[in-house]
């Protein structure tokens, strides 16, 4: 049990980051043909399973593994230029090792960590490596010996340095306002309630989350801070010589620091793994009310579920029939669930922490993809900024508005602890 | 045993690469190298449980401002033809390392009768952020706030000079 409890958050930091990147790039691409008014990919498929399209984006990726690796023979620094994709993918992994996935669960005498790395550094370690992330860049558009790859890493470089600053700064009037630069502490904070609202920091200091989420856009390197890889101009950016796997990677490490980004501003700014109003301690003391909750819900969007695939899924296609393949394994899954649900809340000694724990997981992980889902509509939202608007707006606004907030907060918990 | 044998590979890291930037020939080499050392260097402060500074050393030394150096050396864009002839490197770091080494003796020999030396590692909280924090702005309140001001100052210095030049 105890080596579980300690291995899951490892577990789940390669699930959040590595496993869902094809789903992030299927979400990317089944978005943007939403908000184009088109369908996005959906016709790959298994035997006739589709899920909905993600088989496209698994098959992707297998094209990146198994493309051929070929070295450009006008690079010179061949060390470097191997060496950059890994460490832009090695730092952008890193960053999310801090992140807490749900509370701290006691089993008996023993208090385990839902953090892959149970460290009290909290955001520091993740601007620590997030900073490091540039490197990648710069070696990369460095040692590819191209023009357009220089241009790129150095616009990437500038823009990163340039928005750490404001990003930081933002992050100290979170950190005045919790009073901790530990995360889990953070969300402990976060589920008490502010007047009749839930004191999620985006409640708390609306200022410092919309710099905040903003400069995350900028340090991912996203649309509309995008001018990096502005396709338009400047080919590709810094990965313009990359192919295969290596360019895999940067492409990957983007994502990873995408979701690692979505889950630091769920952990500050939107209650982390809280219900809102509802603690730790009153969850797990009333478990089974929970339970039954939790069981309702189950069966009623599974029913939901079932109803809307009827009338929608519809295409006609070789190999299994879909909609019943679905159907057997939703209903089946939805039974096996309640099963070993009230199975164990019988006859388990640590239901309602284990339970808990899971419930909170699945919290989490809504509020990461909601926010996987803002960035990606962000980003087939509005148009591409130009570059010297990009450094205008991080140096000139977010920087000034930054201190301002910094003061401001400073003052009024000053003036509130007095 | 296992903090000794960390501290030896990380040492013989830091000690390695260091070497390395002084004598490598191009200045990319060099800004590298020293990225690896201060890595290795923030992994050290790290094994003595002074986690701020392990952070700290980070985000500030190896990210920030080795990321600003590695920046403009891009931007010179210096050529292989455009750097030094360094016909006799060799034998200069050969020459400078027996000059300097007697003063390294006298330096370990200092060190080694301090009190640093047997001093072991206080506590678990020895190196945390709020330790730190609550020795800076109580006891050392004063240089914190020159330093400040020191820094102030070049700032203020860096921007005057940048405007003269237009």
């Amino acid at each position: 049990m105890s080596t579980i409890l300690i291995l899951l958050p490892l577990v789940l930091t390669i699930l959040y980051s590595l496993v869902t990147v094809p789903i992030l790039v299927w979400m990317e691409r089944r978005i943007a043909a939403l908000i184009q008014d088109r369908l996005g990919p959906n016709r790959c498929h298994i035997n006739g399973i589709r899920l909905g399209g993600i088989i496209q984006s698994v098959a992707d990726m297998m094209k990146l593994v198994f493309k051929e690796e070929f070295l450009p023979s006008h690079i010179k620094n061949k060390f470097y230029y191997m060496v950059a994709p890994s460490i832009a993918f090695m730092s952008a992994f890193l960053t999310f090792m801090v992140i807490p996935y749900a509370d701290n669960i006691t089993i008996g005498e023993e208090t385990f960590h839902m953090q892959a790395l149970p460290t009290d550094l909290g955001v520091l370690w993740f601007l620590a490596f997030a900073g490091l992330g540039v490197y990648g860049i710069i070696l990369g558009g460095w040692a590819s010996h191209n023009k357009y790859a220089i241009l790129g890493s150095m616009r990437a470089t500038a823009q990163v340095i340039g928005y750490e600053v404001a990003m930081g700064l933002s992050l100290v009037s979170m950190l005045i306002t919790y009073g901790t630069i530990s995360l889990n502490e953070m969300v402990a904070y976060q589920s008490q309630t502010f007047f009749i609202l839930p004191a999620w920091g985006i409640v708390l200091q609306p200022l410092a989350a919309i710099i905040f989420v903003v400069t995350a856009f900028a340090e991912t390197n996203r649309a509309p801070f995008d001018a990096a890889e502005g396709e338009s101009e400047i080919v590709a950016g810094y990965h313009t010589e990359y192919g295969a796997m290596k360019f895999g990677l940067f492409f990957v490490a983007e994502y990873i620091a995408m979701a690692a980004s979505g889950a630091l501003i769920v952990t500050l700014f939107l209650g982390g793994y809280q219900l809102p109003y509802l603690t730790t301690n009153d969850l797990i003391n009333n478990f089974e009310l929970v339970l039954w909750l939790i069981i309702a819900f189950a069966v009623v969007t599974s029913l939901l579920f079932l109803r809307w695939m009827k009338k929608h899924n519809i295409f006609a296609m070789s190999g299994l029939n879909e909609t019943k393949v679905y159907t057997t394994v939703i209903i089946a899954f939805t039974i096996f669930a309640i099963i070993v649900m009230s199975y164990y809340a019988l006859g388990f000694a640590h239901a309602s922490e284990v339970g808990v724990m899971l419930l909170q997981f699945a919290i989490f992980t809504v509020k990461l993809f909601f926010l996987h889902f803002v960035f990606i509509w962000v980003r087939w939202t509005l148009p591409r900024f130009r570059y010297d608007q990009t450094q205008k707006l991080g140096w000139n606004i977010l920087l000034p508005l930054s201190l301002a907030n910094i003061f401001i907060t400073a003052i009024v918990v000053v003036w509130v602890n007095y | 045993m296992q903090n000794e044998i960390l501290f030896t590979v990380l040492a013989l890291i830091a000690i390695v690469s260091s070497i390395v930037m002084i004598s490598a020939h191009r200045p990319i080499d060099s800004a590298l190298s020293f990225i690896v050392t201060l890595i290795s260097i923030a992994a050290l402060f790290g094994l003595l449980n002074a986690s701020f500074l392990f952070v700290v050393q980070i985000i500030i030394y190896a990210g920030a401002i080795l990321s600003l150096i590695l920046f403009i050396i891009m931007f010179l864009n210096i050529k292989d033809e455009n750097l030094p002839d360094e016909k006799y490197k060799n034998r200069w770091l050969l020459a400078t390392s027996v000059i300097v080494a007697p003063f390294s003796a006298i330096l370990i020999d200092l060190i080694l009768r301090s009190d640093i030396a047997t001093n072991s590692v206080p506590s678990e909280s020895f190196g945390g952020i709020k330790d730190v924090g609550l020795m800076l702005f109580s006891k050392w309140i004063l240089p914190f706030e020159l330093v400040s001001i020191l820094l102030l100052v070049a700032l203020v210095g860096a921007v005057t000079l940048s405007k003269r030049s237009e």
